[in-house]
């Protein structure tokens, strides 16, 4: 019975944090986008402009919603729900801190601690893609299906180099358990270094973090949505709320991105050179571990939007290119060299 | 990685789609329509469609005194208005045989290249942000404002100057213009500067514009390419070297000229004239300041002009390229035709040959390098 | 007509993409850290390159800004308009009426000549600002002053009848946004009759040539300082 409550209130936790962060990083976005190029950004609504979200919010739910009349309309409904979901789900498996010790009993900070939750992420990410095609083609609108088709061609290549940089993660832990692994990256490494993923992967993470920003159709990946050739992409047809919960999904995506990035390569809740959960006691180093880690996460998030307000966009080709020419011949390489070195060492 | 991925075009089975870009659509500046047959990415072809925004100008010109047609002139290309209207006074100024005083001459010249610098701005910009670079976009029209801000002291308006009268000026220049030009020389350059560092050697940048649309120098000329456009293509051809006016020889300066003709070249081709119509400005301002405080702005014109009958071809070298205004006048109070000759007019006929064979997303960036200005095109 | 072929050079720093981007980064970065500072700052103009526009008004206006019209009156409240009609015949988007009046016995304290403008209509919403009316008009009488707001709720309203205009002229003298008198701009001196038009002479004199000067020299050149003098000796009146 315990074990169901501290299950229900974690999923519902979680949920409505992402959900929050999803909702604040509209708002970062427009006002890093702002600050980034010489002008405040919304700043109107409420206190320095926090409560545009809200605003934004409201908007697209009191909005008619307009089904296009030669649009297919099951595909059109269900588009962005396919879009959406996968990417609420797929934060289960990732942590958000160590663990905390309430009546004696030991709660871990993740959903759930599923020993192939990597796979889990891979398979639920990939989901994504059907809603953006279905959505695309449900709208039978030729900007639509061009992104739409963008999109899936992107997604399917770059997952084969997201999937690869993550195998080396996993040769080198060992392990297919996002907990696990991050419990696995407290200490030194070389002595010198903290132990994190990223100084075993150097490559892995660089290879893992393009993969990630093509998958979450971030800028200069966008193209899926690129505004200035196909007006926007899939979602041109779109309004009201279905719009809403496309761009929803996107935010969603980078949160968990983020939470995966923190967690592989970023030491999760683990600050360098200093162990503080020998320090404090059960409960506050949960708290802490778990601020931690959202602080490493919020970092991310922060990173997805200096980056998108500074570089072009790529065009569909070289996509295509760097995906299959730069991107997976360097995993492998990735890969060769994490064995070798494994199988030398152990 | 080097290689192009471009799929060769011709290649599928025929079932081609059109798609229909514009006249309202994000990408398109202003109202200009471009039907592209497209096979998956690749364009099969695409045909320009030109006249959303036809307002008859050369027709009103027909119905309008001299005078009253400067006005109208503001609104062929908006993003810089002043090099319009001194290409029409310059040309009634040719039919009446006028001499305008040097000091005007200089104030033009000033004026022009503020101009010229505002426009390159506008179209570097809008090609980052067509390409899906916003933030220079933001960076540049902010030093914009401030070049608006020296016209707005100069005659009160900042984008339809009405700048100058046939036969001179309509004001000095302001008492404080050296103090703004020297707080926005600085900041110009480092706007273009940090344009430069963010995109200039950027990968992603380079490999969506270098080799885009290329175009061989003699095609340029064959397809009547003036302006930046051509001298991307390595021709070495402006108007300002080449058949000096507004004392223009007397000006030290460089013509930038490209290789390859391609966006690459066009945006360096803009960035590289910035910089020399600074120049050029340093350097009329400094002689602007040797001609005595009272020196005539403006020659003796008659107060209702009447041009001898005649015709009369006159052209300089705007922003975008040649900007000409043929006038046949007929003796009488109106100009008896007014033909207009628009640099993007031309340029803009060949944009089915510079997409060929290119993707959907160069036709973007192709479309934004040759600033077509809708305003300019149709008329 | 075949294409050129572009053969792509790129140095090392180029090809890695990261280290270009790296530097972007840092640029974007100086960016958002100066705004971010900025954003701190007391009062609605923070970020120095934005004024945030109805609340920040601190923007200044060129004392010569084209914007809605007025109609002067001298320094002792007449209007100064005589109905002459050169605003309505050089505007190019024709959107002024002027209807011509005489002056009754009993009127001179309202109007500065014998003929006033019984209606002056301007329509904003054919109006282009190019102020060749102000150019033109003999008495310097009509204006375009620093006002930009033009919106309006109805067309009516946009139509600017002579009240309004002299409206205009009492609010922008009260907020002290009086256009200062247009500077004259030289004309090249008529050469004088016997052919000897030499350059050397242009300096000589230039208030020669007003008759025939295409820019009617403004009538009579107040300093600004009279200008003040006048806007408060009225004021003071007005207060008696």
């Amino acid at each position: 019975m315990d074990d169901w409550l501290v299950a229900i209130i974690k999923v519902v936790g979680i949920w409505v944090w992402v959900l929050l962060i999803a909702v604040v990083m509209t708002w970062v976005e427009r006002r890093g986008a702002g600050l980034i190029q010489d002008r405040p950004g919304p700043n109107r609504a409420g206190p320095w402009g926090l409560f545009q979200p809200l605003a934004d919010g409201i908007k697209l739910f009191t909005k008619e919603e307009i089904i296009p009349t030669k649009a297919q309309k099951f595909l059109y409904i269900i588009g962005p729900a396919l879009f959406s979901l996968p990417a609420f789900s797929a934060y289960a498996v990732v942590p958000f801190g160590d663990k905390i010790i309430l009546g004696g009993k030991e709660i871990i900070l993740q959903v759930s601690d599923v020993n192939i939750g990597f796979l889990y992420i891979l398979a639920i990410g990939s989901m994504a893609v059907y809603g953006v095609i279905l959505g695309g083609w449900g709208s039978t609108n030729k900007y639509s299906i061009l992104g739409g088709l963008r999109s899936t061609a992107q997604m399917v290549s770059y997952e084969v180099a997201l999937g690869l940089a993550l195998l080396a993660v996993v040769f080198v832990y060992g392990t297919f358990s996002l907990r696990d692994m991050s419990l696995a990256q407290q200490g030194t490494f070389l002595g010198f270094l903290p132990n994190w993923g990223i100084f075993k992967q150097p490559l892995g993470f660089i290879l893992f973090i393009v993969a990630a920003y093509a998958e979450a159709n971030r800028v200069p990946f966008d193209l899926p949505e690129a505004e200035s050739e196909i007006v926007s992409g899939y979602h041109t047809e779109y309004g009201s709320m279905r719009l809403g919960l496309y761009l929803f999904g996107e935010y969603v995506n980078l949160v968990t991105i983020s939470g995966v990035i923190v967690a592989l390569y970023f030491g999760s809740w683990h600050l360098p050179y200093i162990d503080l959960g020998a320090y404090l006691g059960p409960i506050s180093w949960g708290i802490v571990s778990f601020c931690i880690f959202f602080l490493k996460v919020s970092f991310f998030l922060w990173l997805f939007v200096w980056v998108r307000w500074t570089l072009p966009r790529f065009r569909y080709d070289q996509v295509m290119g760097l995906g299959w020419r730069g991107l997976i011949p360097l995993a492998l390489f990735n890969i060769f060299i994490t064995a070798l070195f494994i199988q030398l060492t152990v | 990685m080097n290689q192009n991925l471009t799929p060769q075009t011709g290649h599928g089975t025929g079932d081609y789609v059109t798609v229909n870009i514009g006249p309202s659509h994000p990408a398109m500046h202003g109202t200009l329509r471009v039907i592209a047959l497209t096979d998956g990415e690749s364009l099969i072809k695409a045909e320009p469609e030109i006249g959303y925004l036809h307002r008859g100008v050369e027709k009103l010109g027909e119905n309008l005194s001299y005078h009253q047609f400067i006005p109208i002139t503001d609104r062929l290309n908006y993003c810089s208005a002043i090099p319009n209207n001194v290409s029409y006074e310059m040309a009634v100024e040719k039919l009446m045989g006028l001499e305008v005083p040097e000091k005007a001459q200089l104030i033009r010249v000033i004026m022009m290249e503020l101009a010229r610098i505002a426009d390159h701005q506008v179209c570097v910009g809008i090609l980052g942000v067509d390409l899906g670079a916003f933030t220079p976009f933001f960076y540049l029209i902010i030093q914009r404002e401030e070049i608006y801000e020296i016209f707005e002291w100069f005659n009160g308006a900042r984008l339809t100057n009405t700048f100058g009268r046939i036969g001179g000026v309509d004001a000095d220049l302001p008492d404080d213009f050296e103090e703004r030009w020297n707080e926005l020389k600085p900041n110009v350059r480092k706007a273009n500067e940090e344009t430069e560092k963010l995109l200039t050697h950027n990968r992603i940048w380079m490999d969506r514009t270098i080799g885009v649309s290329a175009f061989s120098a003699e095609d340029a000329l064959n397809w009547g390419f003036t302006g930046p456009c051509l001298r991307a293509c390595g021709v070495k051809r402006d108007l300002r070297k080449d058949e000096p006016y507004c004392m223009y020889d007397k000006f030290d300066f460089e013509v930038p000229v490209g290789k390859n003709g391609d966006v690459f070249d066009r945006y360096i081709v803009r960035m590289i004239e910035m910089e020399q119509s600074i120049k050029i400005i340093d350097q009329a301002y400094k002689l602007y300041k040797e001609m005595p405080a009272d020196a005539p702005l403006m020659a003796r014109v008659p107060k209702v002009i009447k041009p001898p009958a005649g015709e009369v071809y006159s052209a300089l070298e705007s922003p975008n390229g040649e900007l000409g205004f043929f006038i046949k006048s007929d003796g009488s109070a109106n100009p008896y035709r007014i033909r207009i000759r628009p640099p993007c007019y031309m340029i803009y006929q060949a944009f089915p040959e510079l997409v060929k064979g290119e993707l959907i997303a160069d036709l973007v960036a192709c479309l934004s390098s040759l600033n077509v200005i809708a305003g300019e095109l149709d008329r | 007509m075949a294409k050129p072929v572009v053969k792509k050079e790129y140095t090392l720093t180029e090809r890695i993409y990261l280290w270009e981007i790296l530097k972007g980064m840092k640029l974007t970065w100086g960016h958002f850290w100066f705004n971010f500072k900025a954003c701190w700052r007391p009062g609605p103009h923070t970020i120095p390159t934005c004024w945030q526009y109805p609340e920040d008004r601190t923007r200044e206006i060129s004392p010569v800004f084209r914007g809605e019209h007025y109609l002067q009156r001298d320094d002792k409240g007449r209007e100064v308009c005589i109905a002459c009609g050169m605003c309505a015949k050089i505007c190019p988007a024709k959107c002024i009426t002027v209807k011509k009046g005489k002056r009754e016995e009993g009127e001179e304290d309202k109007y500065a000549s014998k003929t006033y403008p019984a209606s002056f209509q301007i329509d904003l919403l054919r109006c282009i600002f190019c102020g060749f009316c102000e150019e033109t008009c003999p008495k310097n009488a009509i204006v375009l002053g620093r006002e930009f707001e033009l919106a309006r709720f109805s067309k009516e309203e946009c139509i600017l009848d002579k009240r309004k205009l002299l409206l205009n002229y009492r609010k922008a003298k009260e907020e002290g946004k009086l256009k200062p008198p247009k500077k004259r701009v030289p004309v090249v001196p008529a050469p004088p009759k016997p052919e000897k038009a030499e350059g050397g002479e242009i300096k000589k004199s230039k208030a020669a040539a007003p008759g025939k000067a295409l820019k009617k020299p403004v009538e009579k050149v107040k300093s600004t300082e009279q200008v003040e003098a006048t806007q408060n000796k009225e004021a003071a009146e007005k207060e008696k």
